[in-house]
């Protein structure tokens, strides 16, 4: 077509339909319409193949399939975006959910894209740290947790930890089995004044009080009473302690109730350990005075022949004796009674016979009950000291008992074991005789068991008691080293259990072959009487003896003979140098000399050995061998 | 039969995705969409969309310009 023009005069102009100008002319732009209107939709898929000589109608036909082309570049652009943005935004939506396998492609041909791939990719690797980082602390956290939950359930005394406005947050099993209630029924419902006593309750909040405002000035621990569910007051001791950045303490709860007791029972002891020792003196001395009465009363006798007058000393005689028979009781509880020689009773047989004689003194309105086993059980024991405690617990037992009731006498042999002795400290471990005596009469308060063992104290009217009955018990109890306990409650009855120690009474014949010996002892003793008896029965078992009758002869005989004298047997109490003055002398010349402190009674001196006067000559010779182990 | 119908005709690409993927949090996991577009690209577009995100096309129907498209979720 180029070169040729319309023969009818251009085809712009031209109205010839047969026009083959015109027809060419009209294709080309049919063909342009069809790719323009499909671009306009966003369809570039087609283009204008024609081609044409003709310069501008070919650069039409150019310009559109460029705009085409330009368009489809920024179409996939624009879908390419698009997909992108989709993409990302799910796996960001996922990452929110907690979907963390979620993970952005970082193909994308758009660099922005694949950068926004790449950094969601990266903040979700570093939030997955710190999320296992969390969740390795709030492991550890757990674990501490429940290590720390399981020590203060397994502790051994009771917890609980409370809120500022005294609800319990947590309490543990030993909380549990003091109080009676379980941790279902505390924790965040109960506060923690609803398990003290009433009378404590005061004390205890200015305590907490204290504690929240001067840390420093409340005592770190104090005792307390809890209630137990059943009513029943326990003696606790608190400690106290604030709980670091939170308005919660923690406190734990001794039961110090047993505690409680023992420290009762070893004042309780050394209070009639000190009334034993000061009546003893006191009766000592009293007794000198009633010989010399006694004595001069009875010279008078003898002197005086008015009747009349007679009857008078006679009568400061008998009164004498009443005095002198009160003493020897007060001794009996002193324990400074002279040893007599103990039989071995067959405690069975003793009780059945005891029994069938105290039924006539207890009435018919006393049943009597026996638990005596079939087991012959002996003991070696005074008769008269036995008939002694029975006579007085029977009395005892009738008169709480004025309306009838029932006895119980019991025997039994128990072995003591460390835990008994534990709760129990003045007991030691081993074998003991228990004498049982029940009854079910009108018991004792608090204040009168502690007072029933002392000389003198009665509840009986005036005249019917002498207040000795118990105490002369007691005393006779420990000259065998036993112990008495008492179990009484009013309108329910009182219970004594005598504890008799087996070892000490029963044990085996001493082997005498083992007694002998052949060193030298220096015998100190300022009584000529029992000097020569310690002589005689040392000297019996082969040992050879030197004899000093007061301190200052036994420390010259010792310097000259030092080298010769293997051990010293030196009474306490002497006139001039004392026993243990002697010892420090002796002890001078002689650091390594061996030295036996005897004394009338059981001494507890630190350092020092000794042995009592009224053992018997066997104990005093076993106690000289051990010394030479 | 499709849980949901989410026609787009009229709207040109990539404004279907874009509106698809705005609305995807309030589908459930399972669930069937049928999507119906009339642009000339939307098949390309959904098609893209579904691999791109790890969907299923169960169905893909041409009726005159429109294009309906069945999706699992």
């Amino acid at each position: 077509m180029a070169g040729n023009l319309c023969p009818h005069g251009g085809f712009f102009e031209c109205n010839n339909i047969f026009c083959e100008y015109g027809q060419k002319l009209s294709e080309i732009l049919h063909s342009c319409s069809n790719v323009i209107e499909k671009l306009a939709k966003g369809d570039t898929s087609d283009k204008i193949e024609i081609k044409v000589k003709r310069y501008d109608i070919q650069r039409l036909i150019d310009s559109i399939n460029n705009l085409s082309r330009s368009l489809e570049d920024l179409i996939d652009l624009n879908h390419e975006l698009a997909i992108g943005i989709c993409e990302h935004f799910d796996v960001l939506r996922r990452i929110q959910e907690g979907d963390f396998l979620a993970k952005a492609s970082e193909d994308s041909p758009i660099e922005i894209v694949r950068m926004l791939g790449e950094l969601i990719n990266r903040q979700r690797d570093r939030f997955l740290d710190y999320i296992n980082k969390i969740q390795q602390q709030h492991k550890e956290i757990l674990e501490l947790y429940t290590q720390e939950r399981e020590i203060l359930s397994n502790i051994g005394v009771a917890i609980m930890i409370s809120e500022e406005d005294m609800t319990l947050e947590f309490v543990n099993e030993e909380f549990e089995r003091l109080t009676g209630y379980s941790k279902k029924e505390v924790e965040g419902k109960m506060k923690w004044a609803e398990f003290f006593a009433e009378e404590m309750l005061n004390q205890m909040q200015q305590y907490h009080k204290l504690m929240r405002i001067h840390p420093s000035l409340a005592p770190r621990q104090y005792e307390s009473k809890i209630k137990h569910r059943s009513g029943r007051k326990i003696d606790v001791l608190i400690n106290v302690g604030m709980i670091p950045y939170t308005n919660k303490s923690v406190a734990s709860l001794i039961d110090i109730s047993e505690r409680k007791k023992i420290q009762q029972q070893i004042i309780h002891y050394q209070k009639m350990e000190s009334l034993g020792s000061l009546s003893g003196k006191i009766v000592h001395e009293f007794k000198n005075i009633l010989s010399g009465i006694h004595g001069f009363s009875s010279i008078l006798l003898s002197k005086i022949e008015d009747e009349n007058l007679k009857v008078h000393v006679k009568r400061i005689l008998e009164i004498t004796e009443r005095a002198k028979s009160l003493a020897e009781k007060i001794l009996i509880f002193s324990r400074k009674e002279e040893a007599k020689e103990a039989q071995n009773v067959n405690l069975n047989k003793y009780l059945l016979n005891f029994s069938e004689f105290i039924k006539t003194f207890i009435g018919s309105e006393i049943i009597l009950k026996l638990e005596i086993p079939e087991k012959e059980i002996f003991y070696k024991i005074e008769e008269s000291h036995l008939e002694a405690i029975l006579m007085n617990l029977f009395t005892n037992a009738k008169d709480a008992m004025p309306e009838g009731g029932e006895i119980t006498l019991g025997l039994k042999e128990v072995c003591v074991d460390m835990e008994y002795s534990y709760t129990h400290p003045l007991v030691k471990p081993g074998k003991y005789v228990v004498l049982c005596l029940k009854d079910t009469g009108i018991g004792m308060d608090e204040n009168t068991k502690e007072r029933i063992f002392e000389p003198f104290f009665t509840t009986k009217p005036k005249g019917k008691g002498t207040g000795l009955g118990l105490s002369t018990v007691y005393g006779l109890i420990k000259n065998y080293e036993g112990h008495i306990h008492v179990y009484s409650e009013l309108g329910k009855g009182t219970t004594f259990k005598i504890y008799l120690p087996k070892e000490s009474r029963d044990c085996l014949p001493i082997d005498k072959q083992s007694l002998i010996g052949n060193e030298t002892i220096l015998v100190v003793d300022d009584d000529p009487h029992i000097r020569q008896y310690l002589i005689s029965f040392l000297k019996g078992f082969g040992y050879k003896v030197y004899e000093g009758k007061d301190g200052k002869e036994a420390i010259e005989i010792y310097r000259k003979n030092r080298h010769e004298i293997d051990l010293c047997l030196i009474d306490l109490v002497m006139p001039g140098l004392g026993g243990i003055e002697v010892m420090r002398q002796i002890k001078n010349i002689n650091p390594e000399a061996k030295i036996i402190i005897m004394s009338g009674h059981p001494l507890d001196l630190k350092d020092i050995v000794s042995v009592e006067k009224s053992c018997l000559p066997e104990e005093i010779l076993l106690k000289i061998r051990t010394q030479f182990i | 039969m499709a849980d949901r119908l989410l026609d787009y005709s009229g709207l040109k690409c990539p404004y279907p995705i874009l509106k698809l993927s705005a609305q995807y949090p309030n589908f459930k996991k399972g669930e069937i969409i049928e999507v119906i577009g009339d642009c000339p690209t939307f098949e390309k577009d959904i098609i893209a969309w579904c691999n791109r995100l790890r969907k299923t096309i169960l169905h893909i129907e041409k009726q005159g310009y429109k294009m309906k498209v069945k999706i699992r979720i």
